[in-house]
C-alpha cells in the first residue's frame, strides 16, 4: 500500500471474475448430481454404493467447494484484510484443477476406476494446497484483526480443518485405487475424512461465515461474544479428542465425544435460530427463511446422527447425509449466495464509479423465492427417498432442476451487472 | 468543532455504502463526520484511500465501529 499510489489498496479486493467463476460452476456440480439421482435409483441403498459416494463427492467437492472457495476469495480480504498475492491467477488455476478433480473424484467413484479416483484426488489436493498457501500468506501479511470479531480467527481454524480434510481424502484415494494397506480400518479413515469435511472445515466455515453474514444480511442482533469467543476452538478440541478416540477405537468416549460434537452443532443452530427470531427485518424474505430451514435440517440431522450411533439401520446415516449436505449446506450456501453475488455486483459497479442499479434490479425476489421454495421441495422429496427408494429418481430430477435454476438466477445478476457497466 | 454523525447501523448493505456515499458527496474540503457502522467496512476504507479522504476507526464497548471520516 504505498503512499504514492493510493489505488493498489483499492485493488486489494479480488476482480469479481475470480469469485464469480466458483459460484457460476458450483451449481453444475449440483445439477449433475440430481442428474446421478435421476438415472440410479438404487444409491441411496446404502452409504457405500458406488453411486452414493459419487453424489456426496459432486456435492462436498463440487457444488460446496466451489462456492466456498470463491467466497473466501472475497471474504479473506473484506473481513479479514487479508489480500490474496495475484488473486486472478490463484482463483484460475485454483478453479480449473478444483473443477477436474471434483470431477474426476466423482467419476471414479461412481465407476470403480481407481486411476480415476487418484488423478481426481491429486488435482483437488493440488488445487486446495495452492489456494490454502495463498490464504495463508494473505493472512500473514494481513495487519492485525481489530475488534471484537471472532471471524478473522475462526477462518484460519476452517483452513486448518480444510488443509487435514484434504490429507485424509488423498490418503484415502490411494488406499482405495492402489489397495494401500493402513494402519487404520478403512471404515475408520472414511469417518474422519468425512466429519472433519463437514463438522471441522464445513461447520467452522459456515459458523465463521455465520458470525458476520447472519446479522448485516438478516438483520439480527449478533452473535453472543461468549458463544462465538468458545464454539469454533472448543469444536476443534473436541473434534481432535473424537478423532484420537476413533483410531484407538474407546467405545464409550467416541459415544461420549460424539454426543458432545452433535451439541455443539446444535448449539449453533439454536443460537441463529434464536437470533433470526429478534431480527429487525419487518418480513423475513425468501433467503431469511432458507437460511433458518437450513438451520432446521442441521438439527434434523443430528437426530439422525443420534440414532445411527445406537442403530444399525442403513437408512439412519443416509438421511443425515441428505439433511447435512443438502438440507444444511446448500440451504444455507443458495440463501447466502443470493445476497452475496448481488451486492458484490453492486460493490464493484459502485468502486468503479458506475451507477449501480437497485439491489432489487440486479437479482429480483420472485426468482429466488421460486428456486428457495424447489430447493424445499427438493429436500422433502430427496428424505422421503431415502424412506422409500423407488422415488429417488423424482427427488433427482427436483434436484436437477433447483440448481439449473439457481445457476439462471445468478446468470441474470451477472447480466444485470454487464449491462450495467457497458451502459 | 461539532462533527456530523451518520448512524448506518441495522441496515441490510448496501444501505449503510450509500449512507456513507452521500455523506462524503456533501463534504466541503476540511470537514469531517462520523460514521457510526456494526462492522469494519474494509470496502469503503479502501475507496477512501483510493480517493484521497482521510479516515480513524475506533471501537465502542457495544461493537460499534466509528469512523471519523475527513476531506482534507
Amino acid at each position: 500500500m504505498s503512499s504514492a499510489n493510493p489505488g493498489l489498496a483499492y485493488e486489494d479486493t479480488p476482480p469479481l471474475s475470480a469469485p464469480l467463476r466458483f459460484f457460476l460452476t458450483a451449481p453444475l456440480f449440483g445439477l449433475v448430481a440430481g442428474l446421478v439421482l435421476l438415472f440410479d435409483g438404487d444409491l441411496l441403498a446404502s452409504r457405500w454404493t458406488p453411486g452414493a459416494l459419487a453424489v456426496v463427492h459432486l456435492f462436498a467437492a463440487g457444488f460446496m467447494l466451489h462456492v466456498m472457495l470463491g467466497a473466501l476469495l472475497q471474504i479473506l480480504p473484506v473481513v479479514a484484510g487479508a489480500a490474496f498475492p495475484a488473486p486472478l491467477r490463484i482463483a484460475g488455476v485454483t478453479h480449473v484443477l478444483l473443477g477436474l478433480g471434483a470431477a474426476g473424484l466423482a467419476f471414479g467413484l461412481g465407476s470403480g476406476t481407481p486411476s480415476a479416483i487418484i488423478a481426481g484426488a491429486v488435482l483437488l489436493a493440488a488445487g486446495l494446497g495452492l489456494f490454502l498457501a495463498a490464504s495463508l500468506l494473505g493472512l500473514a501479511r494481513a495487519a492485525p484483526a481489530q475488534g471484537a470479531s471472532r471471524t478473522p480467527r475462526d477462518l484460519r481454524l476452517a483452513l486448518g480443518a480444510l488443509a487435514l480434510t484434504t490429507v485424509l481424502g488423498v490418503v484415502l484415494a490411494v488406499a482405495l485405487g492402489r489397495g494401500l494397506a493402513l494402519p487404520v480400518a478403512l471404515p475408520t479413515l472414511v469417518d474422519l475424512h468425512a466429519v472433519w469435511a463437514w463438522m471441522g472445515w464445513g461447520g467452522l466455515l459456515l459458523a465463521a461465515t455465520s458470525w458476520v453474514v447472519v446479522p448485516m444480511f438478516q438483520i439480527t442482533p449478533a452473535y453472543p461474544a461468549g458463544f462465538t469467543r468458545f464454539w469454533a476452538p472448543a469444536t476443534l478440541v473436541v473434534l481432535v479428542s473424537w478423532s484420537a478416540s476413533l483410531v484407538a477405537d474407546i467405545g464409550w468416549l467416541k459415544l461420549v465425544l460424539s454426543a458432545l460434537l452433535l451439541a455443539l452443532a446444535s448449539g449453533f443452530a439454536l443460537q441463529t435460530i434464536k437470533l433470526q427470531r429478534n431480527s429487525r427485518r419487518s418480513t423475513p424474505d425468501a433467503p431469511f427463511r432458507a437460511f433458518r430451514l437450513s438451520m432446521l435440517a442441521l438439527l434434523g440431522s443430528l437426530v439422525a446422527l443420534l440414532v445411527s450411533l445406537v442403530s444399525d439401520a442403513p437408512q439412519w446415516p443416509i438421511l443425515a447425509g441428505v439433511l447435512v449436505l443438502h438440507g444444511t449446506f446448500a440451504g444455507a450456501i443458495s440463501a447466502m449466495l443470493y445476497k452475496i453475488v448481488p451486492f458484490l455486483t453492486w460493490l464493484h459497479l459502485t468502486q468503479a464509479r458506475i451507477r449501480a442499479p437497485n439491489m432489487k434490479k440486479l437479482l429480483p425476489d420472485a426468482p429466488v423465492r421460486k428456486q428457495l421454495r424447489l430447493h424445499a421441495a427438493a429436500l422433502a422429496a430427496l428424505i422421503v427417498a431415502v424412506l422409500l427408494p423407488v422415488t429417488t429418481p423424482l427427488a433427482g430430477l427436483l434436484v436437477a432442476v433447483e440448481f439449473g435454476w439457481l445457476l439462471a438466477n445468478l446468470l441474470r445478476a451477472v447480466r444485470a451487472w454487464h449491462q450495467a457497466a457497458n451502459a | 468543532m461539532n462533527t456530523r454523525t451518520v448512524d448506518a447501523r441495522g441496515l441490510e448493505p448496501p444501505e449503510p455504502f450509500e449512507r456513507a456515499m452521500e455523506a462524503l458527496a456533501d463534504l466541503q474540503a476540511g470537514e469531517e463526520f462520523t460514521l457510526l457502522i456494526d462492522r469494519m467496512p474494509h470496502p469503503l476504507l479502501r475507496m477512501l484511500d483510493r480517493d484521497g479522504y482521510r479516515h480513524e476507526a475506533s471501537f465502542r464497548d457495544d461493537g460499534t465501529v466509528a469512523i471519523l471520516i475527513g476531506r482534507p
